[in-house]
Formats: C-alpha cells, structure tokens, sequence
C-alpha cells in the first residue's frame, strides 16, 4: 500500500490578511503512486485515529478543538484538505514552530479496510524567546528588550513583554493574551503599558501610563473588539517656544473608557493589498467608568482595492471621524484628530492642517479624508493619487447642517506620484511627489519629494 | 489668573505680583510645570527671578535705590529666607505626617480623579523627601525644622527694626518675598500651629505683613484671607 505524504497543499481560500501568508510557503504534493491505479478520491475512507507526537506542555482540550473536523472527512481528498486546514489552525495558535502530517492507512487489530490514521508532527516553541534591538530615529537612541512566553499554561495563552530604555524617554508593555479553546477568533487580552511620545508639530509630549482590557469575538464575516481603557496621560510642552494654547493642556488627566471596533476586512493583504475591501467603524465612550476627560468618539476607515487591466490596482479609501465632548469641559489636544502628512493627505506636513496656533497644531474634532490611488504592475509600484480632507472645530450648538457645511468648505486636497515599497508583512514605505492644493492659512506643506513609512494610509 | 493681575495694577507692578504670586505657588499644581508665571503677550516667564528680571527689562526695578552693598545684602537675605522659610514650609507639608494626613494630601490630589488624586500625591511627597535628604534636612525633627525657622525670622526681625520695610522706606523684592512667606504661613490653616506662632512672636514682622496687606490688597478689594490677629 502506499503512503501519501502531504505537507501542505495549495493555499485555500482564507479569511483575512493573516492567512495569506502563511499559505504562500513553498508546498508540494508528493504521491507515490501504486502499482494498482485506483481513483483515489472517489474511495471512502473513514478515520480511525488522530495521533499527536511532540506535545509537551501543550494541553488535550484546545487541541481536540482544533483538529475535530479531520474525522468527519469521507474520502481522501478530504482527509487531505481537512488535515491542512487543521494545520493551518494548530499553527495560527501560535504555540508549534512547526506542524507536519503524516497520513497513512490504519494498522493494527482493529483497523479497518478502508481506515486510515493521521499523525501530526509537532514541534512546540520554547518556554520563553527574547529579543534584542537597537533603534536609533527622531534624534534619539534606544535599546529595544522583548520577551515572549508563548504557551504559558498549555492552552495556548501567550505573555509579551517589551522594554525601551532611550536616551530621551523608556517605556515598556505588558501584555497577556488567552484565546478560547476551540474558537481562536474568541480572544481576550489584558495590556499594561507606558509609552512616550514626541510630537513636534504640536510642540507636545505625552507620556500615557495605562491599562486595558478587550474581548474580540467574530459575528458571521465581522471581527468585533471591546475594549475598557484606563490612561493616566501626562502632557507637557516639548520646547520653551510652544504656544500658551498648548501649555494650558498640559498635566495629568485621566482618561477611563469604553469602546467598541467592528473590522471587516477582505483584502488580501493589510500592507499592500491587490483586491478586497475593508471597513472599520470605532466608537469609544470617556467618561462614565471614572476618569476627568469624558466625550463621544466615532471614527471609521473605509478602503476599497479592485485589480484592473496588467495587474495594475485601483484603490480608493474613505475616513472619516467626529469627537464630541460631554460635558463643560472643552476636549482635549490629546483625543483630537489630526490631519496631513504622508500617510493621510499628502502634499501637506505631518499632522500640519487645521486649527492651530502659533505654528503649534491643535487638531480637530472633525475630520474627513478621501484617497484615489491607481498602482501600476512596475517594479515599485509607481502610482499616480488624488488626496483631499478637511479637519475642524465644530461649535456644537450649530445643528449637523452647519458642521457638513463647515467640512465642505475650504478643502485641502492634492495630486500627485509616487513609489511604494512593501517591507515584508510589516510595513509599507512611500515616496511622494505630490502638489498640494487648497492650501489655508496656517497649514503647513510639504515642498517636494515626501517620504512615508507605516502601516496605515490613505 | 496671574494675568488678571497684570492688568489690574499699576502701580509698582513689580512688588504687589511677586507677594501675590509666592502665596499661591505652594498650594496649587499649576500644569505648566514651574510656578510661579506670569503670561504677558506671547511670553512666559516663571519663577522669581526670571520674573524680576523680566520686569527690570521693562523698566520697572524696586530695588533701583539701594547701592552696591545693600543690593548685595537683599540677595543674602533673600537666599536665607529661600533656604529656610522655604524649605521648612515644604518639610512641613510633606514630611509632617499628620499634616500630610490630614492637609496635604487631599488639597495636592483634589484637581484630580481617583485614583490619579493618590498617585501624583504620594509622587510628589517622594520628591520632596529626596529633596529634603539631599540637602541634609531628611533626618531633622519638626522642633529642629522650627528651631531653624524662629533663627529666620529673628534675623529678619532684626534687620527690619522699626522701620516700615526692609531697606529705607521704599519696598523692594526683598520685602515681596518675605511678606509671601509670612503671609503665607500666616493664613494657612494646617493641623500644627507651631509654625505661625513663631512668626507671631515677633512682633515687628507681623505689623509689617499686616501692614502690607492693608496698603497693597485690601485697598484693591482682594482681601480673601486677612491675617487674623491671635
């Protein structure tokens, strides 16, 4: 009889950027073919037994949840995709560095003609994995420390740790992931962090000390996430020159809130994407779990990518946001939208639109922002865009005809070309030459070529 | 606020910004990080002595009168009066227990929610007990710190005499200063009268604090907490 080894097959039809990657591994099918040539996937099989080598720490019941559907296959051709997807889910637990399956016919005193055993191959991760990096950017220098304990209590449940020690600002994270057993998508998530940050556009330095908790959960093709967040935020001027307006948000605050995500995304990619589309709508809530700063917050993201003609690409993207206060008390610079730069509207400087004073930007509690790109399929992308927004303060006691109005009038927008390069799954690097026009007072813009690094763009 | 007052005076601006400005540095946090400040324009000057600076450039000086020698002993005076006064202000509200307790506690945190009101309270009396071993003063008892405190003010005592301020008849900085710290320890309501009882011994500083306050705040309708005479 012959075995069939099947490491792993053509990469399936998945949900999500995070498949894809892992699908685009080299693969290969190698099947030994027999003396007799049956018509192998028309032949019923029936599974008779799952075995798991290399588990360690590694507990029974998440495993079981992952691998159930392989005994409900009914042929070969079957047991073949339903081994891999189950590989693909034991892998995207994050706690194997590696998964072979091995398929071959039952043996032993109860086996069956047509019975067959799958035995998966695993290889655990080490209790505990570190890094060390060093980064240098933005005048400043910083040894990066992480630590990973991935599989912590045998279910899957995995604690990071990173510290910066620079020699302007430290920070560091916390944080403790647990998936549900059986149902990843279900995942809960405690974060402990510091983080500093340097805003020079606005001459403001934030330094946030916080702790949150989400709950993701997936509702048919829509991931969901809630999250409770508690920030202790500590402003403060970055240089003498900052503008009183700017002076006055400075101190502590406490920011408590609630928020919710809802993210649908089909793309094939989050870096570069070729096809699909994505949607996310977040609203957060301050205010009424404890904290000083309480307000509304609703923003979204839309992006639509459609593969045309030569494999050249059309995207065109959408956001948009609103923040109301509650209360007396004005909003603050740090909950604030800002606009330009780029990743948003480029042409203009980074986070250089709107309300501002001094040459210190304030932000705004309105914004909007569109972006029509067409890639070419030459090496680099090379890509023509169109980007337009609007950021301003709205006087709420104006109705939501004002504040449209108000949005509409005195558009930025720009034209332009660029390059874009892909850094692996990580991010995406732009170079822009882009001419900005409906340029207002105060904005500041960006003469010439405009370089861009990140993940999120317009 | 400060700036309210920018404008509201006139007269010797110089002398009636500075006592007023001392006495509220130590019980409020003002967020832009060093009091006390004055925001005139687009500037902003804070502390005292980029403040008097500031208005010298102005044009206003109160200390135009005095020569070499006095202007030197001014400095010395307000030097004692900075290292003392001061620093046995904050050791009684920081490193008193029963005052930081009862007092200080609760009035650093109010601004704040919980539990933001605790944290920066206890951050900050950290920060002054650092302060207060670094300059030799962590292991000093309360009666040591107000042994300290009656030597000041018998100094300042015996400087002012009988005369209505420090140098001739004119104040100048140095009266500004003194008269916020005495005002100051003064009017506070704290659990420990001990501090204000010392200043109280001395009878020529109280006539004077009083005095000042009557000609330079009453006179203008600001008169929130008067000096209550025991």
């Amino acid at each position: 009889m012959g075995t069939v080894h099947a490491r792993s097959l053509e990469p399936l039809p998945a949900n999500g950027p995070d498949f894809g990657a892992l699908g685009e591994e080299a693969e290969f099918v190698e099947v030994e073919p027999e003396a007799k040539q049956e018509i192998l996937e028309n032949k019923d099989v029936v599974v008779q037994h799952v075995h798991f080598d290399g588990l360690g720490r590694t507990k029974d019941d998440i495993i079981i949840c992952e691998i159930g559907d392989v005994f409900k296959a009914k042929n070969l051709i079957e047991v073949m995709r339903k081994s891999h997807e189950a590989r693909e889910k034991l892998l995207r637990l994050g706690i194997f560095r590696q998964v072979d399956v091995l398929i071959d016919t039952c043996q032993g005193d109860d086996a069956l003609p047509n019975g067959l055993d799958v035995t998966f191959e695993v290889t655990e991760l080490r209790r505990l994995t570190g890094s060390y990096n060093t980064m240098v950017g933005n005048n400043e220098g910083s040894m990066v420390l992480g630590l990973k304990l991935p599989n912590l209590l045998g279910r899957a449940e995995k604690v990071t740790f990173q510290f910066s020690y620079g020699t302007k600002e430290t920070s560091y994270g916390l944080s403790f992931f647990k998936p549900r057993p059986g149902n990843f998508e279900r995942n809960f998530s405690v974060n402990l962090y510091k983080v500093t940050g340097q805003f020079p556009w606005s001459s403001l330095r934030e330094t946030d000390r916080g702790v949150s908790a989400e709950y993701s959960f997936p509702i048919w093709k829509t991931s969901h996430t809630i999250k409770w967040e508690g920030v202790w935020r500590e402003l403060g001027c970055l240089s003498r020159s900052a503008s009183f307006a700017v002076r006055k948000e400075s101190g502590h605050s406490l920011k408590s809130s609630l928020s919710h995500a809802m993210v649908i995304d089909s793309r094939n990619s989050s870096i570069l994407p070729r096809r699909g589309a994505l949607l996310k709508v977040n609203q957060e809530l301050a205010g009424y779990t404890g904290g000083d700063v309480s307000f509304i917050k609703e923003d979204f993201e839309l992006q639509l990518n459609k593969q045309l003609l030569f494999d050249s690409v059309f995207s065109a993207s959408l956001w948009g946001g609103m923040l109301v206060p509650i209360g007396d008390k004005p909003s603050s610079i740090a909950d604030r939208f800002y606009l330009g730069g780029p990743t948003s509207v480029r042409g203009f400087g980074m986070h250089s639109v709107g309300p501002q004073s001094e040459g210190d930007y304030l932000g705004g509690e309105a914004y909007w922002a569109g972006g029509l790109h067409l890639y070419t399929p030459l090496p680099f992308r090379p890509g023509q865009g169109l980007n337009a927004g609007n950021l301003c303060n709205l006087n709420y006691g104006e109705g939501p005809k004002a504040h449209i109005r108000k949005l509409a009038e005195c558009i930025r927008w720009s034209y332009g070309a660029g390059i874009v390069l892909r850094l692996g799954n990580i991010a995406r690097l732009e170079l822009n030459y882009c001419v900005p026009m409906g340029v207002q007072k105060g904005d500041k813009i960006c003469d010439g070529v405009q370089f861009g690094a990140g993940i999120r763009f317009l | 606020m400060i700036f309210d007052w920018c404008q509201r005076i006139n007269v010797s601006p110089c002398f009636c910004l500075i006592p007023a400005i001392i006495r509220i540095s130590h019980w409020l946090h003002f967020k832009s990080g060093k009091v006390p400040f004055i925001h005139v324009g687009n500037q902003v000057v804070s502390e005292l002595g980029p403040i008097v600076q500031f208005v010298k450039a102005k044009g206003h000086s109160l200390s135009d009168g005095l020569d070499e020698v006095q202007k030197a002993e001014m400095k010395a005076y307000m030097e004692l009066v900075n290292n003392m006064l001061l620093t046995a202000e904050l050791y009684l509200q920081w490193c008193d227990e029963t005052t930081v307790g009862e007092i200080t506690h609760a009035r650093y945190g109010s601004p704040y929610p919980w539990p933001l009101n605790h944290i920066l309270a206890y951050q900050k009396q950290w920060e002054v007990k650092r302060k207060m071993k670094a300059i030799g003063w962590g292991n000093k008892t309360l009666d040591q710190v107000l042994e300290d405190v009656d030597q000041c003010c018998q100094a300042l005592s015996q400087r002012l005499g009988t005369q209505p301020y420090f140098f001739n008849k004119q104040p100048t900085e140095l009266d500004a200063l003194v008269f916020g710290h005495l005002y100051t320890i003064l009017t506070t309501q704290l659990t420990n009268d001990e501090l204000s009882e010392k200043v109280k011994n001395y009878s020529n500083l109280l006539a004077f604090c009083r005095r000042i306050e009557q000609h330079y705040f009453e006179d203008r309708g600001k008169g929130s907490s008067s000096i209550r005479s025991s």
